[in-house]
């Protein structure tokens, strides 16, 4: 099958192999979205259960999100809408004070590699430019790192400052980096907190669903 | 017995003896020094004397152009490697790297040789060797260099991708250190300290047997050229994060000692990392400084400062140090609450658990 052929090229993070599948797909005539769910992100889904087992390494997460993106940008002028008819946006970078990425870079790219559309303002971010962005694409989910202990009440200090903009109700709160434990994210009332970049999927998935109805 | 110098005592734990008490090494962050040094009433090497360490430390290379350089917040500068850093919230930040294609063409790494790398050296060397071991750190010596040199996402894709290119970039390092701590060790130092964050949380940045083929070859290489230099040099390994996995590799070099035993991952039990390796080297740090430093009671610091040296320390071969700088975010109350402890719970013999 072509789709899962393109699925373990993603994961193996083949980015050469990755475009010449995908191409072959296209002129086959299969269907432009199907690629991308049934190929590019079942790859990376793969990888993301992996990293969350500890079963493989970060590079080998950067080289799958690297073919994913190979691919995705031959899709990208096909799917409809240019490929912006993508899930929900999420707001994501490192606090203020802080320049670690790479950690809130695999948490973007396991969350593109899930379909969802990633505003990623970077590092040193202050809470500020987080509260504009989240007004500006109208985001339900915000996603801030911070690597430092020295930077973590940040996290705290812009959880405040969405509330007194009033939009902290309309907004899920996530909160992750290395020092940053679940305890932590319960203290400063976040919604969720993750322990590595796969995870974060699964939690953006819990918290957007729908409230079951009774 | 008489009173041992620090330097004796340093050495003394790294032969795995236990000496009159357990070797310090703390090291604090600008922010926190400032705030001690009125109260202790001495900056820089002279306020880390006062609060009881018995090495002293001098770093050189790329680290201490990044980590260490003080600049004005805001101001953008060019390091003599063609990193361009600019100073955001007192952090130099990489802005630009230099090898932005997987190729060395063009590229001159700096010279090691210029006699001015060795002046603070000498310094410390004139005014302290007598009485403290002086330690000199070329750390972010390989693997963390690249990062610097390409960018940390490309360097570790050229683990896989560009191979080829990645062995003469580390190459080139591993020259230019080496070169280096030859340098040092012609000064008469008595430690070398070299090394790169490998590990994570839990485990390491890139697959062991990556390491093994592009980084450990290298290590080995330098460590064989300082031991030529002086067959008696000590030779200390550096990594934040777990690294457990790379721990029987640095013993195939004989590495006297390793740090900083950050309690994470396969880290996080002092007791079994002491059983496992503890007959084979020496260890620094351990102290919790994600979570306990900055947040525990003074009580809680007490007794995780206790418990290291119960796990690190009976036999010699520990120096404590928290598992990294303490930091502007751990309250003074917590600084005391160590300080205390460390006055209480470090000589031998030790008191039991």
């Amino acid at each position: 099958m072509l789709l899962d052929e393109i699925a373990r090229s993603v994961s193996g993070g083949q980015a050469v192999q990755t475009s010449r599948l995908v191409e072959q797909a296209l002129a086959d005539g299969l269907e432009p979205g199907s690629v991308l769910n049934d190929g590019l992100m079942a790859g990376l889904t793969v990888i993301g259960e992996r990293f969350k087992r500890n079963d493989c390494y970060i590079p080998e997460v950067l080289l799958a999100a690297k073919a994913m993106h190979a691919g995705m940008s031959l899709l990208r002028p096909l799917l409809a809408g240019g490929g912006e008819r993508l899930r929900d946006k999420i707001v994501l970078g490192t606090v203020e004070s802080d320049i670690h990425d790479i950690g809130k870079n695999l948490v973007g790219m396991m969350l593109e590699g899930a379909g969802y559309r990633v505003i990623d303002l970077g590092v040193n971010v202050p809470a500020g430019r987080f509260l504009a962005a989240l007004e500006e694409h109208a985001a339900p989910v915000l996603a801030m790192s911070a690597l430092l202990s020295t930077t973590m009440p940040r996290l705290q200090a812009t959880i405040a400052e969405l509330e007194k903009a009033g939009v902290r109700e309309r907004v899920k709160v996530l909160v992750g980096g290395a020092p940053v434990t679940r305890e932590y994210a319960q203290r400063i009332g976040a919604d969720g907190y993750a322990p590595e970049a796969a995870s974060a999927v699964d939690l953006v998935r819990d918290l957007l669903a729908p409230a079951p109805t009774v | 017995m008489a009173q041992l110098t620090s330097r004796e005592r340093f050495i003394g734990t790294l032969q795995r003896h236990e000496v009159d008490k357990v070797p310090l090494l703390n090291r604090f962050m600008g922010p926190v020094a400032a705030k001690l040094a009125p109260i202790f009433g001495a900056t820089g090497r002279e306020l880390e004397i006062k609060l009881g360490n018995d090495a002293l430390m001098v770093q050189i290379g790329i680290n201490a152009e990044y980590s260490h350089k003080v600049v004005p917040e805001g101001a953008v500068y060019t390091s003599e490697w063609g990193v361009k850093y600019q100073r955001v919230h007192g952090f130099n930040q990489p802005l630009e790297h230099p090898l932005k294609e997987p190729s060395l063409a063009g590229y001159v790494f700096p010279d090691p040789h210029l006699p001015s790398r060795m002046t603070e050296i000498r310094e410390v060397m004139d005014a302290y060797h007598d009485r403290y071991a002086v330690v000199v750190d070329l750390s972010c010596t390989l693997f963390e260099a690249g990062f610097h040199l390409r960018g940390m996402e490309n360097f570790l894709m050229d683990a896989y991708e560009n191979e080829d290119f990645m062995r003469q970039v580390l190459q080139g390092l591993a020259d230019y250190y080496t070169a280096l701590g030859v340098h040092a060790i012609e000064q008469g130092v008595d430690m070398i300290r070299i090394g790169d964050d490998v590990g994570v949380q839990s485990g390491l940045l890139l697959p062991p047997a990556k390491w093994r083929t592009l980084v450990k070859p290298h290590l080995q290489r330098m460590i064989e050229a300082f031991r030529r230099a002086n067959p008696r040099i000590l030779l200390k390994y550096h990594s934040c994060g777990d690294f457990y996995t790379i721990i029987p590799d640095l013993l195939d070099f004989e590495v006297d000692l390793i740090g900083t035993m950050q309690p994470c991952g396969q880290l996080a039990d002092p007791f079994r990392i002491k059983r496992e390796f503890g007959a084979r080297v020496s260890f620094l740090g351990g102290l919790d400084v994600q979570q306990l430093l900055p947040n525990g009671s003074p009580a809680e610091v007490r007794d995780g400062v206790r418990r290291v040296l119960q796990a690190y320390a009976p036999g010699g071969g520990y120096v404590f140090m928290p598992a990294h700088y303490i930091n502007v975010d751990v309250p003074l109350a917590n600084i005391w609450a160590l300080l205390q402890a460390l006055q209480d719970f470090r000589d031998y013999p030790l008191q039991a658990a």
